[in-house]
């Protein structure tokens, strides 16, 4: 079962701290988002893999919107 | 007026006045939600 | 013509001659002004031309805020007919966004809690001896809200507003270092770490023009003294909501705030002269003034914690910090607040949503307080 990482909040993507396959502990970032001229950490719902990453920096995204996925 | 009636009147009217005119305000924004809700805008473009 | 020379002489050293201590004093508060703008970057924007301006008023016999001196007319034409202030707010409500508001609308009665301060340090500048409308004055450092003091204090009291408006501008950018003490003694772990989801909610064009008449019929009419304040804020906010001015919403944004913003700063520091600025009262002022912060943010959270009570813990009782209308350095702090407790935390929006509120909510004070006075008769 995946789980879905998804915006916190409307803003911009700034960067991607993880990519494809690299492993994550919960808590730990894995992008960077702007909003509000405010850099906002991403951090992961729970531990496992990246299995699937769907934004890219400069992209927009709303609330909600689903960032990346988790194994 | 002396000094204490000012104060508390003041302190008392004004704190309750800007409470309830805000707390009005938040009735409002429901109200104009739901008099313009979001669909009826989409709609009557695509008709245009 | 023998005697011409040390006549000159002399008359070129008027200025060094006649300089007292107390104005080679105001010369430093305006240096320390000017170094807090231009090297902290405290709201360089006003303390660059309020030391500045600082400085020029306190050279002897260069006599600028004597009459026919030059940064007097600003004074009087822009800040004691309160056209500057008034110019202020429809450029702050062209910038403004009521979106995160418009979604939320509950988190409003956080801005009102947010000016719990005013009227608290109003009763403690009573208790200290002020007159009355002095006292109005300086509560209204509590609305955290430059040109609403400023508005507020050139009615009521304008030989404080030097002490006032440094006050309030200063303790604006002091925001981020205040206010996260505050927030931890007054929350527990527990509700600090409480999750808010993200809010998504689309509100319609019509919602969003319509608001801002609908405010202003409301709240003049129930307070018809504050109708200057409430007025020119929404009209900005119409001109921007609406799209169809767009030419005069920019000129608002841009060069009207900006010509006022260097106009009242340059005012605002020629109101510093030793003589008005050295006293007891301003240094009470600045203290009672960081008070009404203090409280104005521990109303905030409290009323945070009411809510998050009755929500079942739904609420971050954090975003009540930002009812204040210091926007948008408030809901920043709370953002970083919540993130330090809890990872998963993301309140910059909901503290968005409490920060706007905090900016109607600080003019509606301001709006209500006058309408009293005025009721009242003093």
């Amino acid at each position: 079962m995946a789980t879905s990482v998804t915006a916190p909040m409307v803003g911009k993507i700034l960067k991607l701290e993880k990519q494809v396959g690299d492993t994550v502990q919960e808590d730990e970032v894995v992008l960077v988002m702007e909003a509000m001229k405010m850099e906002i950490f991403v951090s992961a719902p729970v531990s496992g893999t990246i299995k699937n990453i769907l934004v890219e920096p400069g992209q927009s995204v709303q609330a909600d919107d689903l960032l990346a996925e988790i194994e | 007026m002396d000094d204490w009636t000012f104060g508390w009147t003041l302190a008392l009217f004004g704190m309750g006045g800007t409470l309830l005119m805000l707390w009005i305000f938040s009735v409002l924004i429901i109200l104009l939600r739901k008099i313009f809700p979001v669909k009826t805008e989409i709609k009557s473009e695509a008709k245009k | 013509m023998d005697s011409a020379l040390p006549t000159a002489l002399r008359a070129l050293g008027l200025g060094l001659s006649n300089l007292g201590v107390g104005e080679a004093f105001m010369l430093l508060v305006g240096c320390l002004l000017l170094y807090l703008g231009i090297r902290h970057r405290f709201e360089p924007l006003l303390l660059l031309p309020i030391g500045f301006g600082a400085l020029l008023v306190n050279i002897p016999m260069a006599g600028l805020m004597e009459e026919d001196g030059v940064l007097r007319y600003f004074y009087e034409t822009g800040i004691l007919t309160e056209i500057f202030p008034i110019l202020i707010f429809i450029g702050i409500g062209a910038m403004i966004d009521f979106q995160p508001l418009l979604e939320n609308p509950k988190i409003i009665l956080l801005g009102a809690a947010g000016q719990c301060g005013i009227f608290l340090t109003l009763l403690l500048a009573l208790a200290l001896g002020f007159t009355q409308l002095e006292a109005v004055a300086i509560g209204i450092i509590g609305a955290c809200d430059g040109p609403t003091a400023i508005y507020v204090t050139s009615k009521y009291a304008p030989h404080l507003l030097a002490a006032v408006s440094v006050a309030a501008y200063s303790y604006m950018s002091l925001v981020p270092l205040l206010q996260p003490g505050i927030m931890r003694l007054l929350t527990t772990s527990k509700e600090r770490k409480i999750v808010m989801g993200a809010v998504r909610r689309p509100i319609s064009r019509t919602t969003k023009i319509v608001f801002p008449i609908a405010v202003t019929l409301t709240a003049s009419l129930i307070a018809p003294m504050g109708t200057p304040l409430i007025g020119m804020v929404m009209l900005g906010n119409l001109m921007k909501e609406s799209g169809v001015v767009e030419r005069l919403k920019n000129s608002s944004e841009n060069e009207i705030t900006n010509i006022v913003t260097l106009l009242l700063g340059l005012s605002i520091g020629a109101t510093m002269q030793a003589k008005n600025f050295l006293r007891w009262e301003t240094l009470m002022i600045l203290c009672l003034g960081l008070i009404a912060i203090i409280l104005d943010t521990a109303a905030g959270v409290l009323l945070g914690k009411l809510m998050s009570f009755l929500s079942r813990g739904k609420i971050n009782p954090l975003i009540g910090a930002a009812g204040i209308s210091a926007f948008p350095m408030s809901a920043r702090v709370v953002q970083m607040e919540g993130q330090r407790y809890n990872r998963k935390s993301h309140l910059l929006m909901h503290a968005m949503s409490a920060n706007v509120g905090g900016q109607i909510g600080s003019i509606i004070a301001a709006a209500i307080m006058l309408s009293l006075i005025q009721g009242l008769g003093t």
